[in-house]
């Protein structure tokens, strides 16, 4: 018995272990991440089998350019946001927070006009694609504005006063936000730009 | 120890005798279906070289158990601990290379040899196409304009090597004649192809074997989904063909 | 008649309702204002059942205890106790154990129920007691709900129940999110009996299309709706046991200290947190292309059924992965506790637990060795997919290595533990023919298919699981189930197991196809043999139940540590307190300590860790 006699308990809630519980959510998000990314890459797999390199002629390019560039963008206020956030300027971190939802809110309004303006069916070979992939992020896309609008909120009720490891809440969403940019990274060409 | 090691030899030597005699003169006569094209040697010789090998590894985990249960038994918990044997010699190691060796030959021979000379077929003296449908089979004789369906029969030429045009032209069905072997799906928009060489006659009045059955599940009528096969002589074969020609040209 | 309502599971059902409402009905005022007709059952079904299970979840506990925080309010308290903690929300990995392990025995008892319908109907050829329809119905349902099974209760309930405790933890890594994960199990299982009643679906577990996509009937929703909701448990279960074991190892348990259970766990979730979304991918084209028109599988429009294959078996296949791995490792465990003997090479069946989660993801094209794909595929997918044998040949090392001069206790888990070894024999060595490209060819889609895949999963991992039920029974409920029925359920079962399946191979070798509800005559024979030797395997469940059953309510109190085993889960009381340990454990060695070896507990020297009151 002598072996259990040292115990871990008296460390059990000093600061060590709000590290590892940061670390140990990080992980969590990361294999969801993977596990999420999964659906991406096979939805673009499908694309590739069902379409070889074929794009649709009639794919709005200046309105693609413009919703990429419209994401792009919001990775970069969400990070701003992170940051302010981390460093307890709590102000500025919800109004960089507010711009990445007007921006996330302005890509969905983007994906939305191009289906309505689509000069291609669902039930086309590449429509089937372009919809379903477009759809998926989009979704993805909305989820993460829900989740940005809650961080936002908390961080006005003064949730993440103070900054450091409090502002994980934030930290987990905006990396929810770059990884949902980065699908895009990939959809983005291999819908609009391949020739 | 030593006995134990003794007795384990002596088991594991009567289980791979005894599974491989029981393999030679029972599964491999009794086991398949009729053997009814070339091609279905390539596949139970396949079978059977398999089991062969499988006889001896089958017969070193019987041993080891046979061998713990005779001698190794306890009452309970607290008759004393077995042995603190952890296994970290060389045993795991040529345990790994011999399996490995065991597994390159199995992919080997009568894996890749099998696949090549399944593939590697002769040209066809014959070409016909089977279409499914739910729940049908139609195969037709495109050189000459014959057309069989559903309860009809599929009549085969004995030694003509025969390729087979499958498709479909709903959803996925799958073609087989379990005396030929092979099996391939039938996909809508898409032709697969297999060849065939009957080398004995036969037909489903009097084996199973003998049948065209759908072997992909596709609803309602798949186990109804089949046609009688039958493989006659060269000469009946030429005879049947013209019958039908000329019932398709009264129509 | 306040507390009857406010049960847990009244909320969730009341706001599922209301979720289906909702949903349905926002989704039928678009559809009018689109000029649509308001209801179209399989698009209401779809968008209605997003917003149940939304409800189900929030209402069920989701909400009170977690949602809350999100919108800045305190998360209520834990306020259930006793037997009622099992049907609220609970974050105790113990109590969710016991929630999986018995919502999947029942569904098991339910599926294996069906599968003695099918063999009644299999009983002779013609029509018994099945139209072709109701077969296919139940032969989908026995299918589908016997996969969730096998991938869930062992991992669902062993997993949450045991590996916190033999890692030394006090929970999983994420409590909240696990008791959320086991409350999408009973949506799964009131679709699919929701689909039977509607007449079930046609395309088997598998749903290809486009039988699945154009044609079977709109049970055919709920079953896909029902499959990407479980694939959810197995994703986030599997997230959770991995940051688990990465990151609540007690001090000193290091990866060559994991008890092997805790290995086969780990690498199951390995393959469950990564693969399953490709069942998610393959079933959710399914439903686009019925809900939303789109054209994944229709060949005009460059889809292909062969697409499909693809991406269901880049899971599918994996997934007797997950469904074997948790078995090895609770049967090897069993083997080295009740022989006496530490695990024999441990490394080597441990990194060949890995090695099988490598190899697995890449060997999913054997099950399209007769789909028409592109014939340069097959001899690479041939290669590959035979060199599992060659980790799975280290399990056996391991396994006969372990019982070599041990001292065998006979007791009902560990004969259990005995027959997994033959039966995973058996089925191993028939996945060869199948792995095999010119076998398979003739064998693909018979009933020799069935009787390996029964050989591996039910003679594999129920085996082992039964194994794992009797042993770890005192641990969960602090009681000793019966020996004597123990023993008959398992002679019985053993027996009626092999009487059954071994003759399967036969017929299928013989040309008996599988999923059909009737043969040609000349199978007759063979088949009644079957479905008697079935109705024996069938029988030895009555002894398994009642045995359960009364040991569970009036059983003998059991030790904490019955069968003096050295893993840490027998050092504390049984069952467990409720945070497991009271000071963590140090762990300074290996977990077998038997023999006379180091060990990082010595098997029960006399008092326990922690015990129900302390």
């Amino acid at each position: 018995m002598a072996a259990f006699t040292e115990a871990a308990h008296a460390v059990a809630h000093e600061p060590h272990d709000e590290v590892k519980h940061v670390r140990m959510n990080r992980l969590g998000l990361w294999l969801f991440f993977a596990s999420d990314g999964l659906v991406f890459a096979l939805l673009l797999s499908a694309r590739f089998y069902m379409n070889g390199t074929d794009t649709a002629p009639d794919v709005k390019q200046w309105l693609g350019l413009i919703i990429t560039s419209v994401l792009l963008i919001s990775s970069y206020t969400a990070y701003r946001g992170e940051t302010a956030l981390h460093h307890g300027n709590v102000a500025h971190g919800r109004l960089m927070l507010m711009l990445t939802i007007l921006l996330g809110v302005g890509f969905f309004a983007g994906v939305v006009m191009e289906w309505s303006i689509a000069e291609f069916t669902v039930s086309e070979g590449y429509g089937t694609s372009f919809f379903s992939m477009t759809g998926m992020h989009a979704a993805h896309v909305a989820s993460g504005v829900l989740l940005l609008f809650l961080a936002w909120r908390k961080a006005g009720k003064g949730y993440y006063d103070g900054g450091g490891l409090k502002a994980y809440g934030v930290s987990g969403v905006v990396m929810y936000w770059h990884f949902v940019d980065v699908v895009w990274v990939f959809f983005y060409p291999a819908l609009y730009l391949i020739k | 120890m030593r006995r134990d090691f003794t007795l384990f030899t002596i088991v594991w030597a009567l289980v791979t005798a005894a599974s491989l005699a029981v393999a030679y003169f029972i599964l491999r006569d009794m086991s398949f279906p009729t053997h009814g094209a070339e091609e279905a040697s390539v596949i139970d010789d396949a079978f059977m070289a398999l089991t062969y090998l499988a006889c001896p590894v089958f017969g070193i985990v019987i041993a080891a158990m046979v061998v713990a249960l005779l001698k190794h038994r306890s009452s309970g918990p607290n008759n004393g601990d077995g042995e603190r044997i952890l296994g970290t010699g060389s045993l795991p190691v040529v345990w790994f290379g011999v399996s490995s060796l065991l597994c390159a030959i199995v992919i080997i021979y009568p894996g890749l040899t099998g696949l090549f000379e399944l593939r590697d077929h002769k040209d066809p003296d014959l070409r016909i196409v089977a279409t499914a449908q739910m729940w049908a089979w139609t195969v037709e004789y495109p050189d000459s304009k014959v057309k069989v369906f559903g309860a009809q029969e599929l009549v085969l030429p004995k030694d003509e090597t025969v390729e087979v045009d499958i498709t479909s032209i709903d959803i996925l069905h799958s073609f087989w004649v379990p005396a030929f072997r092979q099996k391939m799906d039938a996909v809508p928009g898409q032709i697969n192809k297999i060849y065939i060489t009957p080398d004995r006659v036969g037909d489903r009045e009097s084996d199973a074997a003998y049948r065209l059955q759908c072997a992909e599940l596709c609803g309602l009528g798949h186990a109804i989904m089949t046609m009688p096969v039958r493989v006659v002589e060269k000469a009946e074969f030429d005879a049947w063909l013209k019958q039908q020609q000329s019932v398709t040209e009264a129509k | 008649m306040t507390r009857v309502v406010r049960a847990p599971i009244v909320v969730g059902l009341v706001l599922a309702i209301i979720g289906f409402a909702f949903g349905a009905g926002v989704l039928g005022a678009i559809r009018t204002a689109r000029g649509q007709s308001f209801w179209e059952i399989e698009v209401g079904m779809s968008v209605g059942y997003v917003f149940a299970l939304i409800g189900w979840l929030a209402g069920v506990g989701g909400w009170q205890h977690w949602g809350r925080e999100w919108f800045g309010l305190e998360a209520k308290p834990y306020t259930l106790t006793g037997w009622k903690r099992y049907f609220g929300f609970s974050p105790d990995h113990k109590v969710i154990g016991i929630q999986y392990a018995v919502t999947f025995i029942v569904v098991f008892l339910l599926s294996g129920l069906t599968a003695m319908l099918i063999r009644v109907e299999l009983m002779r050829d013609g029509k018994q007691i099945f139209t072709p329809d109701q077969y296919n119905a139940a032969m989908g349902f026995h299918g589908i709900t016997m996969v969730a099974v096998a991938v869930a209760v062992l991992l669902g309930g062993f997993g949450n129940f045991i590996v916190p405790l033999m890692i030394g933890a006090r929970d999983m890594a994420f409590p909240r999110l696990n008791a959320l994960t086991y409350w999408f199990v009973p949506p799964v299982a009131v679709l699919l009996i929701i689909a039977v009643l509607m007449g079930g679906w046609e395309s088997g577990w598998t749903a290809y299309p486009p039988l699945s996509s154009l044609h079977t009937k709109h049970g055919q929703v709920l079953f896909n709706l029902a499959v990407i909701t479980f694939g959810l448990v197995s994703i986030l279960g599997g997230i959770n046991f991995l940051v688990t074991i990465i990151y609540e190892r007690a001090p000193g348990m290091t990866w060559s200290r994991l008890p092997i259970f805790v290995w086969g766990a780990f690498a199951a979730s390995l393959i469950s947190f990564f693969f399953t979304q490709a069942l998610a991918a393959a079933l959710l084209m399914v439903l686009l292309d019925r809900i939303a028109g789109t054209s994944f599988f229709r060949q005009a429009e460059g889809g292909s059924p062969v697409l499909y294959e693809h991406v269901f078996w880049f899971y599918s296949h994996p997934a007797v992965y997950v469904m074997v791995l948790p078995g090895f490792g609770a049967a090897l465990e069993i083997l080295s506790h009740l022989s006496r003997k530490p695990l024999f090479a441990y490394r080597w069946v441990a990194g060949a637990m890995i090695g099988i989660v490598m190899l697995s993801g890449i060997v999913w094209a054997h099950h399209l060795f007769t789909s028409g794909m592109a014939p340069y595929l097959h001899a690479p997918f041939l290669v590959l997919t035979e060199m599992i044998s060659i980790p799975t040949g280290l399990i056996f090392l391991g396994a006969i290595g372990t019982i070599w001069a041990g001292k065998l206790w006979l007791q009902t888990p560990m004969l259990f533990a005995l027959a997994f070894i033959f039966n995973f024999l058996m089925g191993g060595v028939t996945g060869i023919y199948l792995a095999d490209v010119p076998t398979d060819l003739h064998l693909q889609d018979t009933y020799f298919v069935v009787a390996h895949f029964h050989y591996t999963i039910v003679g594999g991992e129920i085996f082992a699981l039964f194994a794992a039920i009797y042993f770890w029974f005192p641990k969960f409920t602090g009681r000793m189930y019966n020996e004597t029925l123990g023993k008959i359920h398992f002679w019985l079962m053993f027996i009626g197991f092999q009487l059954t399946f071994i003759p399967m191979f036969r017929v299928g070798i013989q040309g008996m196809n599988r999923r059909i509800a009737d043969y040609p005559h000349e199978y007759a024979g063979y088949n009644t043999f079957i479905s008697l030797a079935a109705f024996l395997l069938g029988s030895s469940f009555l002894f398994f139940v009642w045995n359960m059953a009364s040991a569970w309510l009036k059983g003998r109190v059991a030790e904490p540590n019955p069968w003096r085993a050295s893993t840490l889960e027998w050092q504390v009381s049984s069952p467990p307190p409720e945070h497991n340990f009271d000071e963590i454990p140090v762990i300074t060695d290996t977990p077998y300590g038997y023999g006379g070896g180091p060990a990082h507990h010595r098997p029960f020297a006399g008092g326990a860790l922690a015990t129900e009151e302390g």
